[in-house]
């Protein structure tokens, strides 16, 4: 740029003209990139929409026909007179729900295979999850060893599981507890692991100078300054596996999830809902009290 | 006797120990000076093997400890007690167990692991708490206490330890004038009565002209002086310090602030602080 | 008096009850383990979780892990990649369904939007019963309802996710930076104007990376979803472990992890972009 006084009126006239004419590129390059964009995500909902065969699916002419027919039978048929009568009278709440203890039963279990999978996960995931940590565990290839296993438990879907440790163990509550406990590891390994790494590692310092083995260290060094994160990490867990639970005794893998698939079997769809209905008041519950607990664990911290 | 042979330990490209050689008596306060990253902290780590060297040999009590490996290597560890500049206590922990875990080295790891130690241990960790005045706090947290209170828990832990030597690493630079003459008479304190040999970090040189009978100066990982106290003149400590070097006027601006503001005399008592003649 | 005795005499003098430890405190720790340990215990009991049935089980694991070696696709690489392009697809329609539906709820359960406390602690309310409700479940009735295909799939990810991204939008709406939207008032902008240009563009990134985690998220419900009839990788997955095809099943699982890292990978910088 040229500084001779008789110039600078031009210049920054200039420069205003530059200046425009860069905003109006901008903004011309926002609006391209906004457009590919768009055309890239329109190409893949038309790609799945074709390749997941929406249209070329048993929606035929019929199905508003289907659906009521449906509705109609997940909806049980309840009497206002006969609300509180017995189970043997037809359109009381004791027919509706008329396997209740049994369906209680499969609850319980269903909680058992959740508090067992997770209390045992998590065990896994806190033993080692050490040795993911990068300051903790400086040999690089058992550390990517271990972080890779954790990503592997963490993918492959559930269900996968439980179906294939159905046919070790058989089909019932120990497939799905082993099932738990490999996810559990999986997602709590990581989690504790990144915790781990944003440690302060002052503690542990002083641990290996007084003369504590790596165990120690890693008990008074580390685990007293992670415990409210853990823990509370390890509390939201067992309220996703409590669903994770009842969702798994649809393939068999125990709890109440068996008897929901029951009833889709014999079209109880009535006795399905009643099922649900259960399920969620369950699930809402323990999340009550499971949030409760973290609320007071993250008060403990500050 | 700690002798130190030709002691070298980098870190990639940088050496933070170079060539160090020591020998130092039993029962002698040394105290140790130079600039931020002069490799001070290094060498005391090197020692307690924190850190491992690359080059030399550690001796204590004429037998090496360099390649000490596992049950040995924590043992010697337990024996040489090292107190950190940031206190390194357990924030969670109340102060008792703070103290006990000093113990770490000579108990069988299962009950340590629940943290149960014998009512021996405990009893000494309360006349160590009660020596340093901070017997009131012992089952507070130690993450609520001043900075002056925990590094007197940390002398209280290494005590626990029961060592024959102590390594302080600037055990007083995060504290305020006041509760920095507290802790250095309670180290001092513990070089003179239990007969401790002590390695001290300053980053002042006043105090280590007025604690230490011996001072080492360090440069660049280099051991630069080493004489009695009283041969530490200005211009060694200039020297030490690299006063020639431009980079290094912001170290060395406190310490000659500190060496003029020298404080006159320890106040007998601070408010809500023990005696410090029940400490010495 | 022994030393000993002596000193810790005279620590307890000093300290009351730091030194010898009341036996009502140790019991107190000792019941709270015990009585964890128990109620564990019964758990594993009660599932018929034992030394047994795990010894035997695991030698069947053995087995079945050692048939899983090596890998193969059993010929029929194109048809497996294709259902797994179908889960994506599941995954993807699923995720915009959901989305579509979350933002009026978002919208109604954000309390900077809807003033009338009673409405959005409802709705609130309404979306955590909700949100309990597992993706397998939901596609069990839906299958049921509107058979096997694709369509229960989507259905199924779209109705465990509405509640969920309802809350989170609704969170990140409340979370919107008010100040923008005081300063464009002041210059006198329609309300239109306000959250066009004070509202959405910090709202937009937010909602859409929320997306896209659950889009990461959905690509593994879909494949869940396929175990009961819903198509896709898990349709495949179950037919083979059926009929104790695990060099299959081995291979499938394989391309399905890789798959997964490529897409989490993909949507991770997208959202690290975003924010
Ligand atoms: N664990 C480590 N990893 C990498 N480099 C290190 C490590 N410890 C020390 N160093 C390096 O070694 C050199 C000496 O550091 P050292 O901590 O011993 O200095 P210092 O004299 O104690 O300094 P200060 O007064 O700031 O504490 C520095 O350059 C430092 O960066
Ligand atoms: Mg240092």
């Amino acid at each position: 740029m040229k500084d001779s006084a008789a110039s600078t009126g031009t210049s920054s006239l200039n420069r205003v003209a530059a200046i425009e004419s860069e905003w109006r590129q901008t903004i011309r390059k926002s609006r391209l990139q906004t457009f590919a964009w768009m055309i890239l995500v329109s190409i893949i909902l038309l790609g799945s929409v074709e390749l997941s065969a929406v249209g070329k699916s048993s929606v035929d002419a019929g199905w508003i026909d289907r659906i009521a027919s449906f509705v109609d039978r997940l909806i049980p048929d309840l009497r206002a007179d006969a609300l509180f009568a017995g189970r043997q009278v037809d359109g009381s709440l004791a027919s509706w729900f008329y396997d209740l203890p049994r369906w209680l039963e499969a609850m319980r279990e269903t909680v058992a295979m959740a508090f067992v999978g997770t209390v045992v996960g998590g065990l896994m995931a806190l033993g080692l999850s050490f040795q993911a940590a990068a300051n903790l565990n400086r040999n690089a290839f058992l550390r990517h060893t271990v972080r890779r296993g954790f990503d592997a438990a963490r993918t492959i879907p559930d269900v996968i599981l439980a179906l294939i440790f159905a046919a070790a163990f058989s089909l019932g509550a120990v497939a799905g507890v082993l099932t738990i406990i490999i996810t559990t590891m999986g997602s709590l390994g990581k989690l504790f692991s990144e915790c781990m790494e944003n440690a302060e590692m002052n503690q542990v310092d002083a641990i290996e100078g007084v003369g504590g083995n790596r165990l120690l260290q890693l008990r008074f060094g580390i685990l007293p300054q992670l415990l409210p994160q853990i823990l509370s990490y390890w509390l939201l867990r067992m309220e996703i596996n409590l669903s994770v639970a009842a969702a798994l005794g649809i393939v068999g893998a125990g709890g109440i999830g068996m008897e929901l698939e029951r009833a889709i079997s014999f079209t109880e769809f009535d006795t399905y809902l009643a099922i649900l209905i259960l399920i969620v008041f369950c699930i809402f519950v323990i999340d009550l009290v499971s949030e409760q607990l973290r609320h007071r664990l993250i008060g403990l911290t500050q | 006797m700690l002798e130190l042979k030709n002691l070298r330990c980098c870190f990639g490209d940088v050496v933070a120990v170079d060539n160090a050689s020591l020998s130092i008596a039993p029962g002698e306060m040394v105290g140790i000076i130079g600039r931020s990253g002069s490799g001070k902290s290094s060498l005391l780590r090197l020692i307690n093997r924190l850190y491992v060297p690359q080059q030399g040999e550690i001796f204590w009590r004429g037998q090496s400890v360099t390649a000490l490996k596992g049950k040995e290597l924590r043992d010697w560890r337990g024996r040489s007690a090292i107190i950190f500049q940031q206190f390194n206590l357990i924030p969670r922990l109340d102060v008792l167990t703070n103290v006990l875990l000093g113990t770490l080295a000579t108990r069988p790891l299962l009950p340590s692991l629940f943290k149960s130690f014998p009512a021996e241990q405990r009893a000494r960790a309360v006349m160590e708490l009660d020596r340093l005045g901070m017997v009131d706090t012992a089952f507070k947290r130690t993450q609520n206490l001043s900075g002056g209170q925990q590094q007197r828990i940390a002398i209280a832990r290494a005590m626990l330890q029961d060592p024959e030597i102590l390594l302080a690493d600037e055990p007083v630079a995060s504290l305020d004038p006041i509760n920095s003459e507290i802790v250095m008479q309670s180290i001092a304190a513990l070089n003179r009565e239990r007969n401790i040999t002590l390695l001290i970090n300053l980053h002042s040189v006043d105090l280590a002209r007025r604690y230490c009978s011996r001072v080492i100066g360090m440069n660049n990982g280099k051991i630069v002086f080493d004489a009695p106290v009283e041969e530490l003149t200005d211009q060694e400590v200039d020297r030490i310090y690299g006063a020639t070097s431009q980079p290094c006027q912001a170290d060395l601006a406190p310490q000659k602030e500190l060496k003029t503001a020298r404080p006159a005399a320890v106040p007998p008592t601070i408010r809500g602080e023990p005696q410090l003649e029940s400490i010495a | 008096m022994s030393a000993e005795a002596a000193l810790i005499a005279r620590a307890e003098a000093i300290l009351p009850g730091a030194v010898i430890i009341r036996l009502e405190r140790r019991i107190k720790t000792a019941l709270a383990v015990a009585a964890f340990l128990i109620v564990f215990v019964a758990c594993c009991y009660d599932l018929g979780l034992s030394w047994d049935v795990l010894g035997g089980g695991l030698v069947k694991m053995g087995t079945i892990l050692g048939a899983m070696w090596p890998p193969t696709s059993g010929g029929e690489l194109p048809r497996l990649l294709l259902a797994l392009v179908q889960t994506l697809a599941i995954a993807v329609l699923g995720t915009l369904l959901a989305a579509l539906v979350a933002i009026p709820l978002g919208l109604a359960a954000a309390r900077n939007i809807v003033p009338n406390p009673a409405i959005h602690f409802a709705i609130r309310r309404f979306m955590d019963l909700f949100r309990g409700i597992p993706v397998l479940v939901w596609a069990l009735i839906l299958v049921a309802a509107v058979g096997l295909g694709p369509i229960p799939g989507i259905l199924a990810i779209a109705f465990s996710d509405i509640p969920r991204l309802g809350k989170l939008f609704a969170e990140a709406l409340e979370n919107v930076d008010a100040r923008q939207q005081d300063s464009l008032r002041a210059t006198g902008s329609s309300t239109s104007g306000v959250f066009r240009f004070g509202v959405v563009p910090q709202l937009l990134p937010v909602w859409l990376s929320q997306c896209l985690y659950y889009l990461e998220q959905n690509f593994r419900a879909a494949a869940v979803v396929g175990v009961v009839g819903a198509g896709g990788i898990g349709f495949e997955l179950e037919e083979r472990i059926r009929i104790f095809a695990f060099d299959e099943v081995a291979f499938i699982t394989l391309m399905y992890i890789i798959v997964v890292g490529i897409v989490d990978f993909g949507s991770e910088r997208l959202r690290a972009h975003l924010t």
